[in-house]
C-alpha cells in the first residue's frame, strides 16, 4: 500500500463519516424539541448505538478479533452486573471488565 | 466562544471519565496503525478529520485488506451512518440562531457517541442559548484528546503488551453500553435497545454492511410506535 493510497483513503473516510453528521444537520433544520420526530429519531439513535454495541461484542473487527467471542460475552455480563450492583458506578464496572478481560483473553 | 463558561464547563464535563473512556481505545488506535504500516502524520490525519473509532478501524482494515477507495468510502459510510440518526437528534439542541451556520457545521464534527450520550445526560440543566457553546466544549476536548491518544499511541504502542491494547479497544464499546444501559428509563428506549441489538446479531449474516443500521430504523420505529402513548404523557 502507497502512502499516497493512505492519504487519499483517509480523506475519502472523513469525507464518508462528515457527510453523515452534515447531513443530518440539514435534515434536522426543521424539526423542534419535543416534536413526534424528535422522538422517534432519539429512539432510532440509541437502536442503532446499541445496534453497533452488539456488533462489535459478536462481530468486531480489528484486534479485537483476537479475542474469543465467549471472553468478549462474558465481561460484557461483567460489566452489566457491577455497574447495577454497585449504584451505576462507571469506572468499577468499565475497569473489572477490561481487568477481567485481559485475564480471560490470556487464559483463554 | 472560547471565553464563555458554558464552554468551559462542557470541557470540565469531558474530563475524567469521557476522555479516558474514549482516550483508552484511541490510544490503542494509535498503536494498532503503527503495527499496520501507517506514519505518524497519518493516524494523526485519521483522527483529526474523522473522529469516529469504529468508521476508522474499518478504514485500517479495508486498507489492509486491498479494498479501492470507492470500497473504502461506501464501508466507512455504513459503519459511520449512525451518526446521521444521532445529529438530527442533537441538532434541535445546540441550534442558536446568534451562532454563524459555518460554526455550527463545524461544531458537527465533534458529534460522536460519547459527547452526545454525555450532552444528553446534562442538556436539561444547561440554558438554550448556552447549549451550542457547552456541547463544543465537550465534544471539543474529546476530539483534542482523542487525536492526541492516538498520537500517543503510536509513539508508546512498542511499551504496551499487546494483550493490554486490546483490551483498550474493548474499553470502548463497554463504555458505550454503560452510557446506553444508563438510559434504561423510557419504555421506548428500552424496547429500542433491546430489540436493536438482538435484530443487529441476527441480521448480520443476511445483511453484513448493513445490519446496524437497519436493525437501528426497525427497532427504533418499533419502539416508538407500541409505546407512543409514552410520549404525550
Amino acid at each position: 500500500m502507497s502512502s499516497q493510497f493512505i492519504y487519499l483513503s483517509i480523506l475519502v473516510a472523513s469525507i464518508g463519516t462528515y457527510f453523515c453528521r452534515a447531513f443530518g444537520m440539514f435534515s434536522a433544520k426543521n424539526i423542534k424539541v419535543d416534536s413526534p420526530i424528535f422522538h422517534w429519531i432519539r429512539c432510532v439513535s440509541m437502536a442503532v448505538i446499541a445496534a453497533v454495541i452488539a456488533r462489535i461484542v459478536f462481530f468486531p473487527v480489528g484486534i479485537l478479533t483476537e479475542s474469543t467471542m465467549l471472553v468478549r460475552i462474558v465481561c460484557t455480563l461483567i460489566l452489566l452486573v457491577v455497574y447495577f450492583l454497585f449504584k451505576k458506578n462507571v469506572i468499577l464496572a468499565v475497569s473489572s471488565s477490561t481487568i477481567c478481560f485481559v485475564i480471560l483473553n490470556h487464559v483463554l | 466562544m472560547f471565553s464563555s463558561q458554558s464552554f468551559k464547563d462542557g470541557v470540565k464535563h469531558a474530563i475524567g471519565v469521557p476522555a479516558l473512556g474514549l482516550g483508552s481505545s484511541m490510544f490503542a488506535f494509535g498503536a494498532f496503525l503503527h503495527s499496520a504500516g501507517f506514519d505518524i502524520f497519518q493516524s494523526f490525519l485519521s483522527t483529526f478529520f474523522t473522529f469516529a473509532l469504529p468508521g476508522q478501524f474499518v478504514m485500517a482494515e479495508t486498507i489492509l485488506a486491498g479494498g479501492t477507495l470507492l470500497n473504502i468510502f461506501l464501508a466507512v459510510l455504513l459503519t459511520n451512518s449512525r451518526l446521521y440518526p444521532m445529529t438530527v437528534n442533537i441538532t434541535p439542541l445546540i441550534r442558536n440562531s446568534n451562532i454563524p451556520k459555518w460554526k455550527q457545521y463545524l461544531g458537527a464534527h465533534f458529534i460522536a457517541v460519547t459527547s452526545w450520550f454525555n450532552f444528553f445526560s446534562v442538556q436539561k440543566n444547561i440554558k438554550e442559548d448556552e447549549k451550542f457553546n457547552y456541547f463544543v466544549g465537550l465534544g471539543g476536548f474529546l476530539w483534542a484528546n482523542s487525536v492526541f491518544c492516538t498520537v500517543a499511541g503510536y509513539l508508546f504502542s512498542n511499551l504496551v503488551p499487546h494483550e493490554i491494547l486490546i483490551a483498550l479497544v474493548f474499553i470502548n464499546p463497554m463504555y458505550f453500553l454503560v452510557m446506553t444501559v444508563s438510559n434504561l428509563e423510557e419504555k421506548k428506549i428500552i424496547c429500542s435497545i433491546l430489540v436493536g441489538a438482538t435484530l443487529s446479531i441476527f441480521l448480520n449474516d443476511v445483511f453484513p454492511g448493513w445490519s446496524v443500521l437497519i436493525a437501528g430504523v426497525l427497532a427504533g420505529t418499533l419502539g416508538f410506535f407500541i409505546f407512543r402513548k409514552e410520549n404525550n404523557e
